[in-house]
């Protein structure tokens, strides 16, 4: 009987192989234990959806590790410049080269990243990741020119920390669902701790040790990505065969949330990128590369809100940043007080991270946390707007401590919309495709930025711009989130009244799917959340109580 | 950079020239002073308060014209036989009168002004430092502000060092002395004291421009090449010259003589670099730059440390064992982890085959007794 209340569920007719059998009979009661701890047995059931804590801590722990680097090691690098420019004898902006390669490469190799993690997972990637971020550096230190210096710390480096940067977010969303955006804060933190620790690091490193036996430390001390790495547990086995696709709004939700390693008995759906390819035989070419990067992200309209409204953003984003310290010094305050003003402001940032997560989390905004992020962005751009009319020391410490909070608001956040918005299954491929769309205006930033003020002689056009561009972003998220939300929950309606009339399972799989993942996401997710947990007793009554 | 003047009288300057051709061939060169003399000297009484100085760094064209005298032989102490109440010049001196404008003409001599306020601030006394890197005609003043304008009976004194020097009367109460530098020797401090009822002083101190050295050391490997680099700010050296230590003892570095161990490059005219090629630890040390100015030499002190490889190698190799001993630990207790879940659902599949088995023989007996039932 067990067998035919397990059948009268997965009535999908897909060539699933049913997973439920892997030891014998008893593995379908073993399936049925929510037990949260991934066990690689974890066909033997597991806990439907993210384990939302126990082993994620350590995973949260290794992403504020890995996502520091990422963020931070570039601009910590900045120190060595000044020596490296004497001792080949370039020029400064020749020099700034290598920082910027190393962002481009980090961004830029986003969807390669993206599609070593659907194929391999998080774990082997960020390990490999570190390792070359090691190597790079650790050659780094033997250049004898600047052009070997572009390629080893630039490339080789830049690389290793993209192969470190997507896998960790992308892990933080196969951990969490329900407290997601407080792991995300806390991940995203990691960034100002470490550029906080490594600006002094780096220059004792160098008082003692000079460029290249600095550069030789560095590259040890970036070989702790692959410990973060190594925290980066996979969920459950790697390779599962499909889910049968199964009715009920409940695991619909699911599906979104629980990783392609996931095996319920009923419970998600064929997520098209992952590496089903066995599963689903016969495809055609064009999904076959849909299942490295989900190509199909374009047709998501949320995906295409975030794009835009992002790729704006981040014309405006780092600019003021860069350009905080000389804006500091051209009005007349000492070099150490306009460093002091780069420290506070990454100390609110530090702060703001975590406790935006922890907002972002609350049950009143975690269903329009798109509003709330597209509220930060604006607030960042009112930050900017108000800059030029602050004068003096006290004026600019002000609007150091705003411009940390708004910043590090929106960075907390970055990941977690969109994570909101695909789910966690399309996620990696999403990721991917945004860095490498961010990484031209993040490049294009403050280059404009320099031209404004070149231009005018005058820092106020700079921040007048990147405060417009970045109030307009808001602005833009905000309407077409609304728009979005409007037209999910219209979706949302339909899709109900569809399933009034009971339906034989979907034959379709794609079209279905991307249909599905389109309709739920995290924003009103928390409902099919609960529904799914009913859903998912009822499954594991009815079969216990035999 | 000394400001500039406009030069007026052609004529003017050729009588300079010809003053000056008649001291310099005649006098002792080490008379900085050209002294010049009161038309009227008013004292002032008492000083209080101080105030901040006031630097005058252009030259403004002179509004009173004066005598000069200019002392062509002798020693410095004739000087002294002049008060600063005198107005007769010396037997040996050539009077000439000309105004401050006037540009000495062998050494492209340019002419500056300073100027301190006193009292300056309380407690202190008040200096000024005033950087000459090529002969210049200098002009300094005390002059006492507006509130104490009104004091009388200062005694205002003059002095380079130990020697008294010739000053005049600018304004009722402002006083100074004028100076040609153009020699090392000349250069030093200059004070002016005015004593009345307190005594207040101002000095000014002449000298070449200064050099940076780099306060840090700059580290480098055997083997490596070590670039040090000295920056003039402001001023352009007519020379540069580099030494290393030996010992006690500044050797010159000859890049010439060791082509392929030493380049000495002067990158632009305020910048010289010092290439070492081939480091080894004998190289480490400290090492000066040299700027020849007209006026004299200055030199910056730099450090070099060269290091074995071996050294950044030690904390290297702690790291990487500390990363390996980590990713060890992690990846133990996740197979430890495992292990005990795998225990434990075995476990527990074992008790649900066997509670399955035994519903399964209820069921089974239970459909039988409803078959008998039926």
């Amino acid at each position: 009987m067990l067998w035919l209340q397990l059948r009268g569920r997965t009535a999908g007719t897909d060539p699933a192989p049913s997973h439920f059998v892997f030891q014998g009979s008893s593995a379908a009661l073993a399936t049925r234990s929510p037990s949260p701890a991934m066990p690689p047995l974890a066909n033997a059931g597991r806990a439907p959806g993210p384990p939302d804590g126990g082993w994620g801590w350590a995973v949260v722990c290794g992403a504020f590790v890995s996502i520091g680097f990422a963020y931070a090691f570039p601009k910590g690098l900045a120190i060595f410049f000044k020596e490296i420019q004497d001792f080949f004898g370039t020029s400064y902006s020749e020099v700034a080269w290598v920082s910027s390669i190393m962002l481009a490469t980090t961004y830029g190799a986003g969807p390669i990243s993206s599609i070593l993690v659907n194929r391999y997972g998080s774990r082997p990637v960020v390990i490999f990741g570190g390792l070359l971020c090691g190597i790079g550096m650790v050659s780094a230190a033997f250049c004898t020119s600047i052009l070997q210096l572009y390629i080893c710390v630039g490339f080789i480096t830049g690389f290793g920390l993209a192969l470190n940067l997507q896998p960790s977010v992308i892990i933080i969303g196969k951990y969490f669902l329900k407290r997601r955006p407080i792991a995300n804060g806390l991940a995203m933190a990691g960034s100002p701790v470490m550029l906080c620790t490594l600006a002094p690091l780096n220059q004792f490193l160098f008082d003692n040790f000079g460029w290249r036996g600095s550069f030789l430390i560095l590259g040890a001390i970036l070989l702790h990505c692959c410990v973060a790495g190594a925290l980066f547990r996979p969920i459950g086995a790697a390779t599962t065969p499909v889910k049968p696709q199964v009715t009920g709004k409940g695991k619909d939700a699911l599906k979104e949330e629980v990783t392609e390693d996931a095996m319920e008995m009923g419970s998600p759906t064929k997520v098209p990128m992952e590496d089903k390819v066995e599963e689903e035989g016969g495809k055609a070419c064009c999904e076959k590369i849909n299942q490295y990067l989900d190509f199909s992200l374009f047709k998501h309209r949320g995906f295409l809100i975030y794009l835009i409204g992002n790729v704006l953003m981040f014309l405006g984003f780092f600019a003021p940043i860069v350009f905080l310290a000389p804006y500091a010094k051209h009005i007349g305050i000492d070099e150490y007080s306009a460093a002091f003003l780069l420290s506070i402001l990454a100390i609110v940032d530090m702060i703001a991270r975590p406790t935006t997560g922890i907002i972002a989390n609350s049950k009143w905004v975690r269903p329009q946390i798109q509003y709330f992020f597209s509220f930060s962005i604006a607030f960042n751009g009112t930050c900017h707007l108000l800059c030029p009319l602050a004068s003096g020391y006290m004026g600019l410490v002000i609007y150091a401590i705003f411009f940390g909070l708004a910043f590090g608001m929106v960075c907390a956040m970055l990941f977690e919309t969109l994570m909101d918005l695909v789910g966690a299954a399309r996620f990696t491929s999403a990721v991917g495709l945004v860095t490498i769309a961010e990484c031209c205006t993040i490049l294009l930033g403050p280059p404009i930025g320099g031209t404004l003020i070149d231009t005018f002689g005058d820092y106020k056009y700079m921040f007048i711009k990147c405060g417009a561009v970045m109030v307009l972003a808001g602005a833009f998220l905000f309407i077409m989130n609304y728009y979005n939300y409007r037209m999910l929950a219209k979706e949302e309606k339909e899709r109900k009244a569809k399933e009034e009339n009971p339906k034989p399972v979907r034959t379709e799989n794609e079209g279905r799917n991307s249909w599905n993942k389109e309709t739920t996401r995290d924003g009103p997710e928390l409902e099919p959340l609960s529904k799914e947990q009913e859903g998912l007793k009822e499954e594991v009554n009815g079969i216990n109580e035999v | 950079m000394p400001a500039a003047f406009s030069g007026k009288r052609p004529g003017l300057r050729l009588r300079l020239l010809l003053l000056l051709c008649l001291s310099l061939s005649g006098g002792s060169p080490a008379d900085p002073t050209v002294t010049t003399q009161d038309a009227s000297h008013s004292q002032a009484n008492s000083l209080t308060k101080m105030q901040t100085g006031l630097n005058v760094s252009s030259p403004e064209p002179m509004t009173t014209t004066r005598t000069v005298n200019r002392q062509t032989q002798g020693s410095p102490s004739d000087h002294l036989t002049f008060g600063h109440n005198v107005s007769v010049p010396g037997p040996d001196l050539t009077t000439q009168e000309f105004k401050q404008e006037t540009k000495e003409h062998v050494s492209n001599a340019t002419f500056v002004e300073y100027e301190i306020l006193l009292p300056g601030v309380s407690g202190t006394s008040t200096e000024k430092n005033i950087t000459l890197d090529r002969a210049t005609r200098i002009e300094l003043s005390c002059r006492l502000d507006n509130k104490h304008s009104h004091l009388k009976s200062l005694q205002v004194t003059w002095k380079w060092g130990n020697e008294t020097l010739r000053h005049i009367n600018k304004t009722e109460n402002s006083w100074g002395i004028q100076l040609r530098i153009w020699d090392n020797s000349q250069l030093g401090s200059y004070s002016c004291t005015l004593k009345g009822e307190e005594e207040i002083s101002a000095v000014f101190h002449l000298q070449v421009p200064k050099i940076e050295g780099k306060e840090k050391p700059i580290v480098s490997y055997e083997g490596d090449t070590a670039v040090m680099i000295c920056k003039s700010f402001g001023y352009t050296p007519t020379a540069w010259t580099w030494y290393m230590t030996n010992g006690s003892e500044q050797v010159a570095i000859n890049d010439s003589l060791l082509a392929d161990k030493y380049v000495i490059n002067r990158v632009s005219a305020n910048v010289t670099h010092l290439k070492i090629l081939k480091l080894t630890k004998e190289d480490d040390g400290i090492y000066w730059c040299e700027a020849g100015f007209e006026l004299g030499k200055s030199k910056g002190k730099l450090k070099l440390k060269v290091l074995s490889l071996m050294v950044p190698l030690k904390p290297f190799l702690a790291i990487v064992a500390e990363v390996i001993v980590l990713v060890t630990v992690v990846f133990l207790y996740e197979m430890y982890s495992k292990k005990k879940e795998k225990c434990a659902a075995d476990e527990k599949e074992f008790d649900q085959i066997e509670q399955l088995k035994s519903e399964e023989s209820n069921g089974l007996e239970n459909s039988s007794t409803r078959h008998r039932k039926i």
